[in-house]
């Protein structure tokens, strides 16, 4: 809120510049954003806390700095012009619902000129950034804005039956608020009424027919106090918040009504009023001071530094609290009612740190107790998926969380889209079941932006309902098109290509040593037919990989090919990855044979991979296909693959003809399982 | 003579081997005495037997012989060559042409400063701990002392998914999780991204990264907080910036502090100033001694045990640290941003 420094002296002398004045606030927690010099006066803006109501008005600033300053708060003096009529003869309250409303006080004026507020009052009511209404209203703005007490006033005459009374709404009711606007109300709202209808939601808003204005001469000045909760439900609900519902929500200080409105009385007969006599305070059970423990040595336990009793006690007795020795070290303190945040022991040691002053407390550091030092497993694989990545050249991204309905329909991942109930827009009503989504908008804001290939991964969440349960799976996506790597004068750069995708995958999966991985051919709904892969480990899908559909790729405009993948990282968590085992190098040498196949084009290399390993050729130390091609002099249905073998022995130099059997034996196989023949040479 | 041609071709292959294994002058020498020498040279012996060839065969074998001394000599010869001299290839390339560059990829920036605190916490023997985006209004709320319908509720906008369940509005819900599983002493980072119900603007973003931290052990005190976090922002920015604890409030900490550093752009003298906004501080972590009451709601005894806690907004940090005015620029994922960091 904003406070203004002329209005902080009608209660304290302040003889501070307003740069050290901002100093002493932020050392004690008042928070000050920004001040600007304005009409001779200096307007801090504070930024307030939600346990601190009492720092809503001037008078808790003022405490606050009377405090720390070691200077008395000014007596103020509140006189009031009398009539000989009292209150209690002509008018009455009765509060139905105590719980809700615990104390409630009123006061009347009567025959008062409305019409413009007095200059000092103007300048009050525009240092908070306000217009001036009228005398009245402005009033009541100022006692606000001064003591953080809200402050209504009615049109007295306006009220039905002389009366007020606090209740509960009836099903049905309802109310034209201060504005115009109707309120239905419900049965769980606390409104003042008078013989007939509502006349104010309580502590919220005034309705607009009790309302003072340039006619009105007697008013009834409202200072209560009232649930904090049940005020909080009833703004939410209609949607209405006020400067009197901020501080109702937040705490007021049961104390204090009476002396708010005799504040008001006062200063509505300054203006030509003259108050009825008496008051009407509705208190059925008044509230003790809290009370509470405070252990000296808890203070030093807890901030680390030897704070002196005499400090403890002045201190806090300037605060306004009440203390009293139990025993040497220990106090029974009483909390001033305006403090509605303090309840325990460790709320005052906060006070006591705060005007001791945070920088006089000294730096230690902790000495390390040994903890057990587990190695955080997501991270580990983070930190490795992300190595692996940059260095396949996929720069990295991050995307937000959330998808919009267009997308899940467009993206049929078969999972269930969790809502997100109060969405900031309909853009980001719904939480990504995929990244390919977020990966794509990525490729398609730098392809128009002139960059030649883009190679994108992302590490995050993504999220699904089943059975009314939400889950969220780590997942990595990665995508790539166009130009592989930065243009070299030698030769035409590389392009990206599904094998480019798959190779990363296969890099990726040996890097994280999850070693006996799989590649199964399925068609997945985000990838063109006969396009897609399903990435498989210990018997379990977790990823899928492919050119992704032309009908996706076009709805983010993108005119080149993009092949995108996903792998489940939540589940390959869960898994052992395979214990790193060294083996000894073999000192001899290795026989190498190069071996040229035809075969079928209907037969795919992992099949050829699988017969070969089922064989269990010993001594088999790897073997790569170095070159496949078809057309040229070939039959149309066939295609020419070329294997290199190595052969090798850990133990001793392997023989020629054992390689020869080895050979022998890879090339029956193939034969009698698939019909491959040699190229070359043989029966061709 | 058959037998004096199988000894050519034996001697023949011999030869090869051993210039094969010359290395250097010295046993080149030593190679042309063993074939050439005009007593015991091989060759010479060789010329020597062919007196006992038959007539007829003698001229052919002795052609061999010959040639086969011409081989040897001339072989030696090369190869002497090319020990004495090195060889020549002629060099014709502009080496000043570009050379072939292969492309690694850039992490994205706030992913990048992220690890960097990391690395600091783990120097100090910090663990890392993470929990779920998706969080019970208990974890996120609740345990951490914010009643429920208390307008502190207010400073945490939230995105709902349910009565219950909402996106985690900072990552304090994981230092609950981990206080109930783990006995002290805790020492503990846990970054992750957040959420809040936020138009995004410059300075305004509906999900962030954030990292917290919290210490419990016996005898913790607002004096190692103030240690801790000193000796983390000098290892984050540098020994020489200026740190200011002063008074704040979080339901979850008592007493609580904000951290602010002194405004590195203009030193506290531009009241204009764009990044400190003039008051020569920038707000970088929020902390405080953790609050007797969430200890209780984990089970851990408040007069036994005490802790702080910390966290700060890993965008925003890194805005600052890297000057970049716009916290959007983050998410739009243009590699020209993001190429920049690697
Ligand atoms: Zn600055």
């Amino acid at each position: 809120m904003q406070i203004s420094l002329n209005w902080l002296k009608e209660f304290l002398d302040i003889r501070l510049f307003p740069k050290e004045l901002v100093e002493k606030m932020n050392s004690i927690g008042l928070l000050v954003d920004h001040w600007e010099e304005k009409d001779g006066d200096v307007v801090l803006e504070l930024e307030t806390y939600a346990n601190r109501p009492d720092t809503l008005g001037h008078l808790g600033v003022a405490r606050e700095l009377a405090a720390s300053l070691g200077i008395p708060l000014k007596d103020r003096k509140f006189p009031l012009v009398e009539s000989s009529e009292n209150i209690s003869d002509v008018f009455d309250v009765q509060v139905l619902e105590e719980d809700l409303c615990p104390r409630y006080s009123g006061m009347i004026v009567k025959d008062i000129e409305v019409g413009p507020s007095p200059s000092w009052l103007v300048d009050r009511i525009k240092a908070m950034g306000l217009s001036p209404v009228n005398n009245v209203v402005d009033i009541t703005n100022y006692i606000l804005f001064s003591t953080a007490q809200p402050i209504h006033a009615f049109d007295l005459n306006k009220l039905r039956g002389n009366k007020i009374i606090v209740r509960t709404a009836r099903n049905g009711e309802e109310l034209k608020v201060l504005g115009g606007e109707d309120v239905v109300l419900s049965q769980s709202m606390l409104v003042i009424a008078d013989e007939n209808t509502p006349v104010a939601l309580a502590g919220i808003i005034g309705g607009e027919d009790t309302a003072v204005t340039e006619e009105t001469k007697d008013v009834f000045i409202e200072s209560a106090c009232f649930d904090p909760i049940s005020i909080r439900k009833t703004w939410k609900e209609i949607g209405i918040q006020t400067d009197a519902s901020y501080r109702f929500e937040r705490g007021t200080d049961i104390s204090f009504p009476p002396e708010a409105a005799s504040m008001t009385a006062s200063l509505l007969t300054q203006i030509g009023g003259k108050a009825l006599k008496g008051m009407i305070d509705i208190y059925p059970r008044p509230r003790k001071m809290k009370t509470v423990i405070l252990r000296h040595h808890r203070v030093s336990e807890l901030l680390g530094v030897d704070v002196d009793e005499g400090f403890i006690v002045d201190f806090l007795k300037r605060m306004e609290f009440r203390l009293e020795k139990q025993r040497e070290g220990t106090w029974r303190v009483q909390v001033p009612y305006f403090r509605v945040d303090i309840e325990r022991e460790a709320d005052i040691i906060e006070e006591i740190a705060r005007f001791y002053g945070y920088d006089k407390i000294p730096s230690h550091i902790p000495v390390l107790q040994g903890i057990n030092l587990e190695v955080n497993k997501r991270k580990e694989i983070e930190d490795k998926v992300r190595d692996l990545l940059f260095h396949e050249g996929f720069d990295e991204v991050v995307n937000y969380s959330f998808m919009d309905t267009e997308q899940e329909k467009l993206f049929k991942t078969g999972l269930d889209a969790v809502e997100i109930r109060n969405p900031v827009s309909l853009k980001a009503s719904l939480l990504r079941t995929t990244l390919i989504g977020g990966l794509l908008g990525n490729i398609a804001w730098n392809v128009n932006r002139g960059t030649e290939g883009v190679h994108v991964f992302e590490t995050g969440n993504v999220f699904f309902k089943k059975d009314e349960k939400y889950f969220e799976r780590y997942t990595l996506g990665f995508a790539t098109t166009g130009q592989l790597g930065p243009v070299f004068w030698k030769r035409e750069p590389e392009k990206s290509d599904f094998f480019h995708l798959k190779g990363t995958c296969e890099e990726l999966m040996r890097y994280l040593k999850f070693e006996d991985f799989s590649f199964t051919v399925e068609e997945n709904p985000f990838f063109e037919q006969n396009y897609s892969l399903c990435l498989n480990f210990k018997g379990e899908k977790i990823g899928f990989l492919g050119g992704l559909k032309r009908s996706i790729v076009n709805t983010y405009s993108i005119q080149e090919q993009v092949w995108a993948a996903e792998i489940n990282l939540g589940s390959l968590l869960k898994k052992q990855p395979k214990p790193f085992k060294y083996s000894p190098v073999s000192r001899y040498p290795g026989i190498i044979r190069d071996i040229s196949f035809i075969a079928g084009r209907g037969i795919s290399y992992q099949e050829i991979k699988d017969c070969i390993e089922k064989l269990m050729i010993p001594y088999l130390e790897d073997y790569v296909l170095y070159d496949r091609f078809w057309g040229k002099e070939m039959a149309k249905d066939k295609v020419s693959l070329s294997f290199r073998f190595i052969f090798r022995h850990p133990e001793r130099t392997l023989l020629a003809e054992e390689a020869d059997g080895f050979q022998e034996k890879i090339i029956k196989a193939l034969n009698t399982e698939f019909g491959l023949n040699l190229r070359g040479g043989g029966q061709d | 003579m058959v037998d004096l041609k199988n000894k050519i071709r034996a001697l023949r292959s011999s030869f090869d081997e051993g210039l094969a294994q010359a290395g250097d002058k010295d046993s080149l020498k030593e190679l042309r005495n063993t074939y050439l020498s005009r007593k015991k040279g091989r060759i010479t012996l060789l010329l020597k037997e062919l007196k006992n060839v038959s007539p007829t065969e003698r001229p052919e074998v002795g052609k061999q012989v010959n040639e086969f001394k011409n081989y040897v000599a001339q072989k030696l010869e090369e190869y002497s060559k090319t020990l004495e001299e090195p060889r020549h290839i002629k060099f014709d390339m502009d080496l000043t042409l570009p050379g072939k560059r292969r492309y690694r990829g850039a992490p994205h920036p706030i992913l990048l400063y992220k690890k960097r605190i990391e690395q600091i916490f783990l120097l100090m023997g910090f663990s890392i701990e993470d929990g779920p985006e998706i969080e019970t209004d208990y974890y996120n709320f609740e345990a951490l002392n914010f009643p429920p319908h208390h307008p502190a509720r207010d400073d945490w906008d939230t995105l709902y998914l349910s009565d219950d369940l909402l996106l985690r509005t900072h990552t304090s819900p994981v230092q609950i999780r981990v206080m109930e599983k783990k006995k002290p002493p805790i020492r503990m980072i846990n970054p992750g991204k957040v959420y809040r119900r936020e138009t995004p603007d410059p300075t305004h973003i509906p999900m962030f990264y954030q990292v917290e931290g919290l210490v419990v052990d016996l005898g913790i005190t607002f004096a190692h907080l103030k240690g801790t976090l000193e000796c983390f922002l000098k290892a984050l920015y540098n020994e020489k910036i200026k740190i200011r604890f002063r008074p704040s409030y979080f339901p979850f900490t008592e007493p609580s502090a904000e951290v602010d550093i002194g405004c590195t752009v203009c030193r506290g003298e531009d009241r204009q100033c764009r990044v400190c906004g003039g008051s020569g501080w920038i707000e970088i972590l929020g902390a405080g001694m953790v609050d007797p009451q969430v200890l209780k709601n984990v089970n851990i005894d408040p007069e036994k045990y005490s802790g702080f806690a910390f966290g700060m907004g890993i965008d925003r940090t890194a805005m600052f640290s890297f000057r970049i005015p716009d916290l959007r620029n983050f998410y739009e994922n243009d590699l020209r941003f993001i190429r920049q960091f690697s």
